[in-house]
């Protein structure tokens, strides 16, 4: 018994002896939990170190270039390097699927990059819980206002927007043609839509008006477009299950229950939504303009695009993903310039457009103008008409959980297992009880 | 045993235990340690580690009555027994046929040894991906087949009873060649003079089996048991790619929860938390298979 | 006579009847990797499953090669592996060793703390972990992902299993001829553990091989990168190449069936092994 306890004991001592001797090497951090820390350390003035004469070695981590963009990735990096010779970065390029989990105990080990990617849903966490630093003084004027905006909390800009998409109506020509009725356009409705989808529909057993998910990312767009939202103006309280959302709810949701124009999750059978418009089932998606690439390889009937149709007006989505700066990094200022010449660069910019990856969230049109030579789509305004009406996320620290909530109340109702007005009802209740908004 | 020689027997264990044990201290039982700790506090897994951080977020025991609190943990941990209960039977049976056919000597045998290990060698990422294919309502084979004897299959991952059955029969054909090969190596291990003998008295298979194979084959059929428990109560990745939980969470299981609250939610000191109280089930069941083991494994020495 | 003769063959071809369906339902998912591996991007996903690709091509063999330092990846796998699985091996044979055939005092109930340390998830350990290589400063260097297969729970287990079923007297029939401790675990229990010895061989290779997680955390290095985490650049935000992954998949399955082959030796060698001693 006593040999139990002395060997518990001794574990005991070294597991606090590690722990502390991890802390000792960094005391800024410990503190650092609130986003609101002021500490000079955790903010980047690149005004007055325009010009650092001293060589940095600094590490960019990023899930972006996976899948095919490694090679482009390099090239921007060679010409950076070019142009600031004294500094040096160590790319890694990680998958997407696990970047998050590794990104999260590099950064609670204290052994983060000093610059990194972030996507939107896991931004709002990281820069609330303290541990990015904040950006100064660096030029934000070629960016985009909206996207750079979405990167700002509280005032404060803690990331770039490294890269930029937006979601159009991807519509399969021939479905329409066959259904006899005009391509969508610009002005649509849902109700246009709606219409437009029992026709083609209509045209076979396993042919599909359109498809939409039931998820929150959609929910909080289409809530847009009835004018309304999951949150009050200033982020205080959750509005849910507000009239204008029940009616954009509704619409969503009787697309599968009521007029099954949409195929429910049984009929699609584990197939992807990508899957369904590749294989010529499907005549309308709203997506991501990501897919242009994959839908020009796998398509083998005439495709086009257009704004995305609205309710009592216009919303459509964009997504980018944050670069930052690691708030433990001894490197900031060259981290910082990296990153902001790796997002807003003319030259990394028409890299970027070439190697046809995504778009940068820039706002150089003359840069951005040959990103419209590019088909299919013909219709490639549409991708900028759609600029237009771009709506944010309702970014919150607890952002995951009030998306998985929703999300799931929202498929119940898509199953028929409780009305769309119940689905939002809980919704908002669950929220309110669990989240904590400030 | 003597005070002395058991003296010795430590002095002579030590050095065969020395590797393992060290490896133990420094690679599993600090980190759990530690775990301990951090499940009495309110950490959020991005700040940095540090005896500090815990420290200035103690909450003692809060997480654990809050997650004792919810209706969730009961539901999740009721589908993780219901997991279990289809998965271990049917495993088991599955293994031992493949062990008992591997265990013939037929021609071309070493082949179809080597085919059966192919599931547990391929990753889930593509096993998956085919079962959400066989598994497919409309199109899946597995509806197809039971269309031919009049049976019209239900809707598998996208229906709410069906969906853990389904990841059931994906795990078992995941797992039954790493036990069969288990048991396999346990039935070689069955020294044959002890059917030579048998077949001498005029024992029939039967009788064979269940007097020779099966006792000597219990210490291998309780590692798998065991293995299957502990593994089955850890069941995750299939279940993260196929269901990611749904439909509507009847898929949601004990370390899909873990993983959600600790890396997506940033509630790391409720995962860890949620994963002692998965240890403490774990670990009764475990303890009483092992006091149960005196009843029906028979070890030779 | 002639009667049993038909019962003999019925028999035998009811068996290998009962083996093919198995390899059938065990191979579908392989051939499905195969035969989306030979598919152009288009054609990935098709309803009813295309099974044999209309223009098969190699295009997505060569992307793998051309994609990453291939050989580099194998190779750093191919080291990490073997030292990974030799300790393994080496380590839990001894402790299964100790713990089943030297009756040290406290030996149960470290057994049981060795099971019990399977019971956590290791998604809540894991950055305790790394927190503690980190102090080591192993951080990037192989060791990190080497070393942890000093303790591995599952492998002393299963020996342990194992290891019970052999008689003690053998091992005094040794200690009477008056070999040592070392001796006996050498040239009587290992070798009469043969066959579970090959299947933890083959589990633990496989293992290691398609470790993913660790090695993520542990090396940043791309000079050290292994296989599998090579084959993980090919999944991106928004979806993932599955033509070339699973041409990636298949080659790094390769290995370890050969290896798996190569044990097949010892599995009959551990049934000589406990026939002789009858």
């Amino acid at each position: 018994m006593r040999k139990k306890l002395m060997s518990l004991l001794l574990t005991g001592v070294l597991a606090t002896s590690l722990l502390t001797g991890c802390g000792s090497t960094d005391d800024n951090t410990a503190e650092g939990t609130a986003a609101t820390t002021e500490s000079k350390q955790e903010t980047v003035d690149l005004a007055n170190t325009e010009v650092s004469e001293e060589t940095a070695e600094i590490t960019y981590a990023n899930f972006n270039a996976s899948g095919g963009n490694e090679e482009t990735l390099q090239k921007m990096y060679d010409a950076f390097h070019e142009e600031y010779p004294n500094i040096t970065v160590n790319i890694e390029t990680i998958g997407y699927d696990d970047y998050f989990t590794q990104m999260q105990t590099r950064v609670a080990g204290g052994t983060a990059p000093d610059c990194y990617e972030l996507n939107i849903e896991n931004f709002a966490a990281y820069a609330n819980k303290g541990v990015l630093a904040e950006l100064t003084g660096i030029d934000t004027s070629g960016y985009n206002t909206t996207a750079l905006n979405a990167f700002s909390v509280d005032g404060k800009q803690y990331g770039v927007p490294g890269n930029f998409s937006n979601v159009v109506l991807i519509y399969n020509k021939d479905l329409f043609d066959k259904a006899g009725i005009a391509y969508p356009t610009d002005d649509w409705t849902w109700d246009d839509a709606m219409e437009a989808c029992e026709k083609i529909s209509a045209l076979g057993d396993d042919i599909y008006g359109i498809y939409q998910p039931i998820t929150f990312n959609e929910f909080f767009k289409v809530a847009a477009q009835y004018g309304g939202g999951v949150l009050n103006e200033d982020k205080t309280e959750f509005t849910i299950n507000s009239e204008e959302n029940l009616k954009a709810a509704t619409m969503m949701i009787s697309k599968v229950t009521e007029t099954n124009v949409q195929p429910t999750e049984a009929q699609m059978g584990g197939m992807g939504d990508w899957d369904l418009f590749e294989s010529g089932r499907l005549g309308m998606i709203p997506t991501g303009i990501w897919a242009f690439n994959t839908f020009a390889d796998a398509c083998d009937f005439n495709w086009d695009i257009c704004v995305e149709p609205g309710g009592t007006q216009k919303a459509t989505h964009f997504f980018s993903n944050a670069l930052v700066v690691n708030a433990d990094s001894d490197k900031k200022e060259a981290a910082a310039t990296w990153i902001n010449w790796l997002a807003s660069s003319d030259t990394a910019a028409q890299m970027r457009i070439d190697a046809g990856w995504d778009l940068p969230a820039i706002n150089n049109e003359d840069v951005l103008s040959g990103y419209l030579k590019l088909t299919p789509p013909e219709n490639r305004q549409a991708v900028f008409d759609s600029l237009n009406y771009l709506t944010v996320a309702p970014i919150i620290e607890d952002y995951s959980l009030m998306s998985d909530i929703i999300t799931n109340k929202l498929s119940l109702a898509a199953s028929g297992e409780i009305t769309v007005k119940e689905a939002l009802d809980q919704a908002q209740e669950e929220c309110t009880a669990q989240i904590k908004l400030q | 045993m003597s005070k002395k020689r058991q003296k010795r027997a430590l002095k002579n264990a030590i050095p065969f235990m020395l590797p393992s044990f060290l490896g133990m201290i420094v690679f599993s039982f600090l980190p759990i340690i530690i775990s301990i700790a951090i499940s009495f506090t309110n950490w959020n897994g991005l700040d940095k580690l540090s005896y500090k951080t815990l420290a200035s977020n103690f909450v003692f025991l809060d997480n654990y009555k809050q997650i004792l609190g919810t209706s969730e943990f009961w539901k999740v941990l009721g589908h993780t027994c219901y997991y279990i209960v289809l998965y271990i039977p049917m495993v088991l049976i599955m293994s031992l046929l493949i062990a008992s056919i591997l265990n013939k000597n037929m021609k071309g045998i070493t082949v179809f040894r080597i085919m059966y290990y192919i599931p547990v060698l391929t990753s889930w990422v593509a096993a998956s991906l085919i079962w959400k294919w066989v598994l497919s309502p409309q199109y899946g084979i597995l509806n197809q087949l039971l269309g031919y004897i009049g049976i019209s299959g239900p809707g598998w991952l996208t229906d709410k009873v069906w969906a853990m059955p389904a990841i059931v029969l994906a795990s078992v054909w995941k797992d039954m060649g790493f036990y069969g090969l288990f048991l396999l190596s346990g039935l070689k291990a069955i020294d044959t003079g002890y059917y030579e003998a048998a077949i001498v008295d005029g024992a029939g298979k039967m009788k064979q089996f269940f007097s020779i194979t099966l006792p000597l084959l219990s210490p291998s059929m309780f590692f798998c048991i065991i293995m299957a428990l502990i593994n089955a109560f850890q069941l995750f990745p299939q279940v993260q790619i196929m269901t990611e939980g749904g439909p509507n969470g009847a898929t949601q299981v004990m370390v899909e929860r873990i993983y959600t609250y600790g890396f997506k939610y940033f509630k790391m000191g409720y995962a860890s938390a949620y994963s002692w109280l998965l240890f403490v089930i774990i670990f009764i069941l475990t303890l009483i298979q092992m006091k149960l083991q005196n009843k029906w494994v028979h070890y030779e020495s | 006579m002639n009667h049993s003769k038909w019962n003999v063959k019925l028999k035998i071809i009811w068996n290998y009847f009962l083996a093919c369906l198995i390899a059938i339902i065990v191979m579908i998912p392989f051939l499905w990797m195969l035969s989306t591996s030979l598919k152009s991007k288009g054609a990935l996903m098709q309803i009813p499953i295309e099974w044999i690709p209309q223009n098969p091509t190699l295009d997505s063999y060569r992307m793998v090669f051309s994609r990453f330092p291939f050989l580099r990846a194998i190779l750093n796998s191919f080291f990490i592996t073997c030292s990974y699985t030799v300790v393994t091996i080496l380590s839990a044979s001894m402790a299964a060793f100790a713990f089943t055939k030297i009756q040290f005092p406290y030996g149960d109930t470290v057994f049981k703390l060795y099971l019990a340390s399977m019971m956590i998830p290791t998604q809540v350990t894991m950055i305790p972990l790394f927190v503690i290589m980190n102090n080591l400063g192993l951080i990037n260097t192989y060791p990190s992902v080497i070393l942890p297969s000093l303790f591995r729970a599952f492998a002393v287990f299963m020996l342990v299993q194992q290891m019970r079923g052999i008689p003690n007297d053998y091992i005094e029939a040794a200690e009477l001829d008056g070999a040592g401790l070392f001796r006996i675990y050498r040239t009587v229990v290992l070798p009469l553990s043969g066959s579970a010895i090959a299947t933890l061989t083959i589990t633990t290779f496989m293992e290691s091989w398609n470790d993913y997680l660790w090695p993520l955390l542990m090396l940043n290095d791309k000079n050290r990168m292994t296989l599998t985490l090579a084959l993980n650049s090919l999944n991106g935000q928004y979806g993932t190449e599955y033509n070339i992954l699973m041409a990636g998949s298949l080659l790094s399955m390769i290995p370890i069936v050969v290896i798996y082959a190569l044990a097949q030796k010892y599995f009959k060698e551990g049934l000589m092994a406990g026939g002789v001693k009858g």
